[in-house]
C-alpha cells in the first residue's frame, strides 16, 4: 500500500491501529500468548517514520509521532529480553539437562 | 537447397562431436577415496563418553608420518601447518602419545593408525587393567582387600586407550596399496627436508566420523524418546545379543521359576570380545577358545549324558557382551530373580567357567576360586571337591591343574554376576596369557595356528594342529569334570572324549574360511541388540548339532516345531528343533537337516534397559552412538592465502560488476539513446 496516496486521516487510523491493536486487543484475543507481537511494532516504526518524522507538519502528525515513539520502545524492550533470553539459552542448555532437552525444539546432534 | 545441406552439415558436426566427449568427474581428480577404513565409535553408559568423534563435515589436516616420540614436536608445537592428522605405525600406538595427541587437540586434526601384517611382538592391549572392574562381585563391600584389583592386577599391559575420550577421529588402515598411495603422498609433498618448511600445495586427509550420541547414556535415551519433533532422531542404541544355552537332559522351557528336584551344574563360557575400533574383535584366544572348548565338551558327553544319566543336570551357558560389565550373565541371574527363566538361583549347584585356556605355557591350566566366598565352611568343601574332580581328571590327561594362592580372587568372568546374587561354589579356568587381551591382534597368529606350508586348503581343514590338540585334551578334561560333578559314575569317565575334529573349529572360525565370504576373522563385538551378532547363531546351531538328533523331516514343520501336520506342540517340551545347512563329510554340497536339541537362545539385554533406569551403577548401561557415515579421502590442500586470495577476487568481481551495472542503468538514457527512434510511450 503506497502511503502517499492516503489522505492523513487515514494514515493516522492506520498507524494507530498497529499500535493500539497490539497494545490492547491482542491480550485480549491470544490470551497470555503472542502479545505485544514486536515484528508489528518494528513495521509500525520503519513505515511511519518519514511520516512523522521528516514530513512537513501536518494536524495528525502529533499523534502519529506519540505513536511511533511508543512502537520503538516496545520494540527495544522486546528486543532486549529476547536477545538476553537466547544468550542464557544458549550459553546453559548444556548444563540444564533434562530442562534444557525439552525447552528445546532441535537438539544438536553429536554436541552436548 | 543450399541452406538446407549446410544446416545438415552443421548438425552432423555437431552430433560426432558429443561421441568424442566422455564423463569427467571433477571430484574424482581431486580426491582419492579411502577404501577398508575401520573406524573408532563412541560408546557411552551411565556416566561417560569414550571413543572418538569428529566433526560434522569431516576433519581435514596435513598428513604427517610420525616417526618417533620426539618427531610429536613437530605435531604440537613447531609444525607450521596445523593441523595434522597423524599417521601412526604400531610401535608408536602407546598411551604417552596418544595422551600427548589428546591434550593438544587444537593442533591434532585425527590419527590414522597402520595395521600391520603380523602381531607386533611385546605384547599390546589397549583395555584396562583390571577389566569390569565396576561390575564385577570385588567391591569395597565384599572385600576391601580385592577391589580393584589390589591383590593381582589380571591385564597388566593394558593401557586404557579403549576407554579414553577422544574429540578426533581415529581410523585404522590396512597396510596395503591405498596405504602406500597415502605415504608416497607425504614423501613427495609433505616431508621437511634438511629443515625446511614444506611449501603448499600439501597432502592432506579428511575423515567423516561424526557421532549422534553425546554425555551419557541417560542423556541419549532421554534424546532417543523425544516425539514432538518433525522428524524423530534415534542418536544411540543399547549393546546386547543373545545367551545362547543347552542342557543335556531337556528342560520345561515354559515352566518359569523354581523347579522342584532339579539341580544343576553350569558349564559358562563367553562368546564376545572387543578391541579399540570398531566391528574388529578376533578374541580368538579370550573368547573363541572357551567357547569352542565347552561346544567340544557338551559334544563328547553326548553320549554318557543319554546312556548313563548323571543326577544333576549339566546346563551349557554362552553368554555375549561380557566384555562390557557382564551384560549377558547379569541377564541371566536377573532373569532367574525375576522367575523368567525355567530355572532359579536356588537350582544351581557349581559353576564351571572357562576362561581363556588357549595357550598353557607347561601344559598348566589354573583352577581359580573366589575366597571370600570358601569362607563359609559348606561352600568351601564343594569347591574343595570340585578341585580334587578336576585335578583328578586332569592328572589323568598329563595337563596340571594348579590352584592359585587362596587369597587370589577370581579373575573377571561370568561367575563373578553369580556370586553377587548368593555364594555358590564354582571355579574358573584360565591360562593367564594377557598379552593381546581384548585387542586387534588376539587372532589366530597368537594362538599359534600355523600349517605346514606344503598343505593345500582341502588338507590343512584336516591337520590337526598342536593348538588344536591342546584344547582337545581341555575340553576333555572340562566334559570329564562336568560328568563327575554332576554325579556321574567314575567308571564311564573313560568314555568321554573330545574329538579333535571339533576343536579345529577354532581355526575355522578364526581363518572364517566356510562360514562367511570375506577374508576377515569372525567378528566378535556384540553390537547393538538390534543387530544380531555372528557368534551367537553359530554357537547355536553348532550346539544343536553337536548334542542334538537329526530329525527326518520337512522344512516347514521343522520350523514350525512339530513333527508332521498334526503334531501337538506340547509334546516336545524342552526341545527345539533347528534347521541347518551342512556340508557332510566327503562332500562339499550342503543340503539341509532338522536337528532336534535342547539349543536354544535368550535375550541378552542389559536389566538397566528393561528397568528403563539407566543411571543403576548395579547392571551395564552401554550404549553405542548412531553415525551418518564414516569414510576417509586424502587431497591436496592450498594454503591459506590463496584461498583468501581467490575469495576476495570473487568479493572484489562481484562488487564491481553491481556497481557497473548501477552505473551503468542509471545512466542508460545517455548511452543507449543515441542509435534509437524516440518512440510513445503506451504503457
Amino acid at each position: 500500500m503506497n502511503l502517499e496516496r492516503l489522505p492523513n486521516e487515514e494514515k493516522l487510523s492506520l498507524c494507530r491501529k498497529y499500535y493500539l491493536v497490539i497494545l490492547v486487543l491482542m491480550p485480549l484475543i491470544f490470551s497470555g500468548g503472542f502479545a505485544f507481537l514486536p515484528f508489528l511494532w518494528l513495521v509500525n516504526v520503519v513505515w511511519f517514520f518519514k511520516e512523522a518524522f521528516l514530513k512537513p507538519a501536518y494536524t495528525e502528525q502529533l499523534l502519529i509521532k506519540t505513536y511511533v515513539k511508543r512502537s520503538a520502545l516496545g520494540l527495544l524492550l522486546w528486543v532486549a529480553v529476547l536477545t538476553t533470553w537466547n544468550i542464557i539459552f544458549q550459553h546453559f542448555r548444556a548444563q540444564w539437562g533434562e530442562v534444557g532437552d525439552n525447552l528445546s525444539f532441535t537438539i544438536p546432534l553429536g554436541i552436548p | 537447397m543450399d541452406q538446407l545441406s549446410t544446416k545438415w552439415i552443421i548438425h552432423l558436426l555437431f552430433s560426432l562431436c558429443f561421441l568424442g566427449v566422455s564423463c569427467n568427474s571433477v571430484g574424482k581428480k581431486i580426491y582419492v577415496d579411502l577404501n577398508n577404513t575401520v573406524p573408532c565409535v563412541r560408546l557411552l553408559n551411565a556416566t561417560h563418553q569414550i571413543g572418538c568423534q569428529s566433526s560434522l563435515s569431516g576433519n581435514v589436516g596435513v598428513l604427517h608420518v610420525l616417526e618417533s616420540e620426539e618427531n610429536l614436536d613437530w605435531v604440537l608445537d613447531s609444525g607450521p601447518n596445523p593441523p595434522y592428522m597423524v599417521i601412526l605405525e604400531t610401535p608408536l600406538f602407546t598411551r604417552s602419545i596418544m595422551m600427548k595427541l589428546k591434550n593438544g587437540s587444537s593442533r591434532v586434526a585425527g590419527v590414522a593408525f597402520v595395521v600391520p601384517n603380523s602381531n607386533p611382538a611385546g605384547g599390546f592391549s589397549p583395555h584396562t587393567s583390571c577389566p569390569n572392574e565396576n561390575s564385577g562381585v570385588y567391591t569395597e563391600g565384599y572385600d576391601p582387600t580385592l577391589a580393584n584389583c589390589k591383590n593381582t592386577v589380571w591385564n597388566p599391559l593394558g593401557s586404557g586407550l579403549s576407554y579414553e575420550d577422544f574429540d578426533f577421529p581415529i581410523f585404522s588402515l590396512k597396510d596395503d596399496n591405498d596405504t602406500e598411495v597415502i605415504r608416497q603422498c607425504y614423501i613427495v609433498h609433505n616431508r621437511p627436508v634438511n629443515g625446511s618448511t614444506p611449501r603448499y600445495p600439501l597432502c592432506a586427509m579428511q575423515l567423516f566420523s561424526h557421532m549422534s550420541a553425546v554425555t551419557n547414556t541417560p542423556t541419549c535415551m532421554r534424546r532417543n524418546d523425544i516425539n514432538f519433533s518433525i522428524s524423530p532422531e534415534y542418536v544411540c542404541d543399547p549393546l546386547g545379543d543373545s545367551n545362547v544355552w543347552g542342557s543335556s537332559r531337556p528342560l520345561n522351557n515354559t515352566a518359569k521359576g523354581h523347579k522342584m528336584w532339579e539341580s544343576v551344574v553350569i558349564a559358562a563360557a563367553r562368546l564376545d570380545s572387543r578391541s579399540f575400533f570398531s566391528n574388529v574383535a578376533p578374541g580368538t584366544e579370550s573368547a573363541v577358545s572357551g567357547f569352542v572348548t565347552l561346544l567340544a565338551a557338551a559334544h563328547a558327553l553326548r553320549n554318557a549324558t543319554q546312556e548313563a544319566q548323571p543326577n544333576r543336570t549339566i546346563l551349557y551357558a554362552f553368554f555375549q557382551g561380557e566384555a562390557f560389565d557382564y551384560i549377558g550373565s547379569s541377564r541371566m541371574v536377573y532373569d532367574m530373580e525375576k522367575n523368567q527363566f525355567p530355572l532359579d538361583m536356588d537350582n544351581i549347584h557349581s559353576v564351571l567357567e572357562i576362561g581363556q585356556v588357549g595357550l598353557r605355557s607347561d601344559s598348566k591350566l589354573w583352577l581359580h576360586t573366589d575366597p571370600v566366598s570358601r569362607r563359609n565352611a559348606t561352600v568351601n568343601k564343594e569347591v574343595e571337591e570340585l578341585i580334587e574332580n578336576l585335578q583328578l581328571v586332569a592328572r589323568e590327561l598329563n595337563i596340571s591343574g594348579e590352584e592359585p594362592n587362596l587369597s587370589q580372587p577370581l579373575p573377571p568372568s561370568s561367575f563373578q554376576r553369580f556370586l553377587l546374587n548368593r555364594p555358590i561354589p564354582g571355579v574358573v579356568l584360565e591360562d593367564h596369557r594377557s598379552e593381546f587381551y581384548e585387542s586387534m591382534f588376539d587372532n589366530r597368529e597368537y594362538l599359534n595356528i600355523t600349517y605346514p606350508p606344503e598343505l593345500t586348503p582341502e588338507e590343512q581343514l584336516e591337520y590337526v594342529t598342536d593348538t588344536a590338540k591342546a584344547l582337545t585334551e581341555v575340553a576333555t578334561m572340562v566334559g570329564r569334570a562336568l560328568y563327575k560333578q554332576a554325579g556321574g559314575e567314575d567308571s564311564q569317565l573313560k568314555n568321554i572324549n573330545a574329538d579333535s575334529q571339533i576343536v579345529r573349529l577354532v581355526k575355522i572360525i578364526s581363518i572364517n574360511q566356510n562360514f562367511f565370504s570375506n577374508d576377515r576373522p569372525l567378528n566378535l563385538y556384540v553390537g547393538v541388540y538390534q543387530q544380531a551378532s555372528e557368534p551367537t547363531a553359530l554357537v547355536h546351531h553348532l550346539l544343536a548339532n553337536l548334542t542334538g538328533s537329526v530329525l527326518n523331516i520337512t522344512q516347514e514343520n521343522c520350523n514350525n516345531q512339530r513333527e508332521d501336520e498334526e503334531d501337538k506342540e506340547s509334546k516336545h517340551v524342552g526341545h527345539t528343533a533347528v534347521f541347518l545347512l551342512l556340508a557332510p563329510p566327503n562332500s562339499t554340497e550342503r543340503r539341509g537337516f532338522c536337528v532336534r536339541s535342547t539349543s536354544r537362545v535368550f535375550r541378552a539385554l542389559s536389566p538397566a534397559f528393561e528397568e528403563h533406569n539407566y543411571t543403576n551403577k548395579a547392571y551395564s548401561t552401554w550404549t553405542e552412538s548412531r553415525w551418518k557415515s564414516i569414510r576417509g579421502r586424502i587431497f591436496l590442500v592450498a594454503s591459506h592465502e590463496l584461498e583468501m586470495l581467490t575469495l576476495g577476487v570473487g568479493i572484489g568481481v562481484l562488487l564491481t560488476s553491481l556497481l557497473l551495472t548501477y552505473f551503468i542503468s542509471s545512466k542508460a538514457d545517455i548511452l543507449f539513446s543515441s542509435a534509437r527512434e524516440p518512440t510513445n510511450a503506451t504503457y
